[in-house]
């Protein structure tokens, strides 16, 4: 397996650096490329079976985008022979039409695959966590974010959320996806956090692995999925 | 209108004090949270000390706060202060309501305010600092804090232009702050300059702040505080007018150069951080006009605040107690990176890090954990680790993935207890690192270890 993780210097916050570093562990035969934003992604002139990318800061979101915007129709044909694509946090929302960023006065032109468009708000922070289901999968996760998507995600969710919210408070359906391409505002190591959905993404990409410390992720899987199954457990709020 | 809701909501507040007060309670918030409701620009109307000295930035702002309070008291001063209280608007109402007569008058001759950087904008709005005190910029808890370029936005729209500005030289992130300010001071430390050729990689700040080109680092002391360059546009960190320049260890001095010369002064702490807090009151309390013989008289009698690091010896067993501020990666990294730098061969760590708050009603967001550097822990000096709380599983994973041995790690799913996990005939070096909120708790492991070690 070839696999690229986008700009992770930058796009790792909160954690989000440790979905490519635990799919690097699992997977010590692939080949990995850790490309800076400073460099051309690996994936624009050479053949990738996997692409990660996790959560950046605001002003290096409209960097990105000016990065990867020249490159969407390499990426748009990579999503259409169905390479797994995994964007976590606001890397997600790098896929949508466009970005309005109300607090700092900017809008910044997105990738344009999914007809959303996203608020970004630095005066609200939500916080808040999803128990989502993946056609029977359970997939738990955490939101910290300043920004909610707007449109109509129905036939191209991510999970349906068993609890918390989806693409904006009035949603029940999570993130974006388009054959392999997942968009989840579900941030953090969200792999490490859900280890029968890594086995299921590195699947997609045609990898069967033992994930490391497989039994102990579980443990603490298992567990935090009964605390987000527990109805005194509250699911999210603004700060 | 405006003025009797100010003096309703004064005298409102203050009799709620008195009330706490007489009840035992320290009263360090709810009267100024109701001061504020009561009256929304209550700070506005307030008329403050001669000199308001805010104290702000991720790690030290209360070492610094404390640590400028006992100095100008010791210098005559008389000062309100916050330290018993919170550091958010409420809290700062309430420690100046405190002080202030029935007219609104605030009757002491400074104000030393440590101020939680999201409040910044509520606070700075009706309450003018004449200066503003930034330790440094870092990755702070997920939920609030964000990122640092979020906060250096709120600080920067926050902070009025005539308040003048004392910053860490050494930190590329906090010495931008606030452009709109003219009056700048900055202190730093250049004594014992680490090795070169350090890496920016994963750190809060890779690419350079003004034309986002690559950075290098002529060297780093810990995540980002050291010397930066930006390749591209010459940005560097700024010269300090104030910077520690010799640390005697042995002696307990430090040397600090400006203009006008040197002056020694006492090393209260000789771990780096604490060198920056301290050069950073030594800053502040010069731009105030003491001379540095006067400085150096008062910090004779000071101590950093005992809860955050303690030491004790029992029976040949060594306990050492040190804060980690939970959700703040930095912070429990350096903490890791001192229990693996400690001499000896026979370490434990009991770790309690969870956030309190979170484990009532929610289920914590393990994700910082990832933001933390975990890879001292495995060093081989430390022979045991009891990771304790809700979220103890997690810290495990997390500590496996950074390479410490599974087998050397125990859990205990509580706050309370869990010390019996700790093997003392094998490890007789104990740290607890705990965060601030588990004090009392950590005390109790502490208090459980020393009772079994005299009950031998």
């Amino acid at each position: 397996m070839i696999a690229e993780i986008l700009f992770p210097e930058v796009c790792g916050l909160y954690g989000d650096a440790y979905n490519g570093n635990y799919l690097a562990m699992a997977c010590p035969e692939a080949e990995f490329h850790f490309t800076p934003l400073t460099e051309t992604p690996y994936f624009s002139d050479h053949p990738v079976d996997l692409i990660c990318i996790g959560t950046m800061a605001e002003d290096t979101q409209r960097r990105v985008l000016d990065k990867l915007r020249p490159l969407k129709g390499r990426l748009e044909a990579l999503i259409d022979a169905g390479v797994p694509i995994l964007a976590t946090g606001n890397a997600a929302e790098l896929f949508a039409k466009r970005i309005d960023y109300v607090t700092e006065e900017k809008t910044a032109e997105g990738l344009g695959f999914f007809d959303v468009t996203v608020k970004t708000d630095l005066f609200r922070r939500f916080n808040g966590k999803v128990l989502g289901d993946l056609d029977g999968m359970t997939v738990v996760g955490f939101k910290s974010q300043f920004s909610f998507l707007y449109g109509d995600n129905s036939d191209s969710y991510f999970l349906k959320c068993v609890r918390g919210v989806g693409l904006n408070p009035e949603s029940k359906l999570e993130g974006l996806r388009k054959k392999n391409l997942i968009c989840t505002q579900l941030l953090g190591p969200l792999l490490v956090l859900n280890p029968e959905f890594t086995e299921y993404f590195l699947g997609l990409a045609g990898v069967q692995a033992r994930l490391p410390y497989r039994e102990d992720a579980m443990a603490a899987f298992r567990q935090r999925v009964k605390e987000f199954q527990d109805p005194k457990i509250q699911f999210g709020h603004n700060r | 209108m405006k003025k009797l809701r100010f003096y309703l909501a004064l005298w409102a507040a203050k009799t709620v004090m008195a009330a706490m007060r007489l009840l035992g309670r320290n009263a360090s918030y709810l009267p100024g949270k109701l001061a504020v409701k009561l009256c929304p620009d209550f700070l506005a109307h307030l008329r403050p000390p001669k000199t308001v000295i805010a104290v702000t930035g991720t790690n030290g702002k209360t070492t610094v706060s404390n640590l400028l309070t006992s100095l100008l008291r010791g210098c005559g001063y008389t000062v309100t202060n916050n330290a018993l209280g919170s550091n958010i608007q409420g809290g700062v109402a309430a420690a100046l309501l405190a002080d202030a007569s029935l007219a609104g008058k605030v009757k002491t001759d400074v104000a030393v305010l440590e101020v939680d950087e999201r409040s910044s904008l509520l606070v700075y709005q009706d309450l003018k600092p004449d200066y503003l005190v930034c330790t440094n910029l870092m990755r702070d808890s997920i939920k609030r804090n964000a990122h640092t370029g979020f906060i250096r936005f709120l600080l920067d729209k926050a902070i009025p232009a005539e308040t003048k500005l004392i910053l860490n030289a050494d930190d590329l992130i906090c010495a931008g702050l606030a452009p709109q300010c003219q009056d700048r001071t900055y202190f730093g430390v250049s004594a014992e300059a680490p090795a070169t050729g350090a890496s920016l990689e994963g750190l809060d700040l890779v690419y350079c702040p003004n034309c986002g080109g690559n950075l290098e680092a002529e060297y780093l002391r810990y995540d980002h505080i050291g010397r930066l360059r930006c390749r591209n546009c010459g940005l560097s960190s700024p010269a300090p007018d104030l910077r520690i320049t010799a640390i005697d260890r042995a002696a307990g001095t430090v040397t600090l150069a400006q203009a006008g010369g040197e002056q020694t002064y006492r090393l209260l702490n000789d771990n780096i951080v604490n060198i920056y807090n301290l050069c950073c009151a030594v800053a502040v309390l010069t731009r105030l006009g003491l001379s540095p013989e006067r400085i150096a008289a008062g910090l004779g009698a000071v101590e950093i605040v005992k809860s955050r690091y303690d030491h004790v010896e029992t029976g040949g067993l060594k306990i050492t107690m040190q804060s980690a501020k939970g959700q703040n990666p930095g912070a429990c990294a350096r903490s890791f990176r001192y229990v693996a730098d400690q001499p000896g061969e026979r370490k434990a760590v009991f770790l309690l890090i969870d956030d309190k708050g979170d484990s009532q009603g929610s289920s914590e967001n393990p994700c910082w954990l990832y933001d933390c550097d975990f890879s001292p822990l495995a060093d081989p000096s430390i022979g045991q680790l009891v990771f304790s709380g809700p979220r103890c599983l997690d810290q495990k994973l997390r500590a496996e993935i950074a390479g410490v041995p599974g087998e050397r790690i125990a859990l205990w799913p509580s706050f309370r207890g869990g010390g019996h996990l700790l093997d003392t005939e094998g490890c007789r070096d104990i740290y607890i690192l705990y965060d601030v909120y588990l004090e009392k708790e950590a005390l109790e492991v502490k208090k459980a270890l020393m009772e079994k070690e005299a009950g031998k």
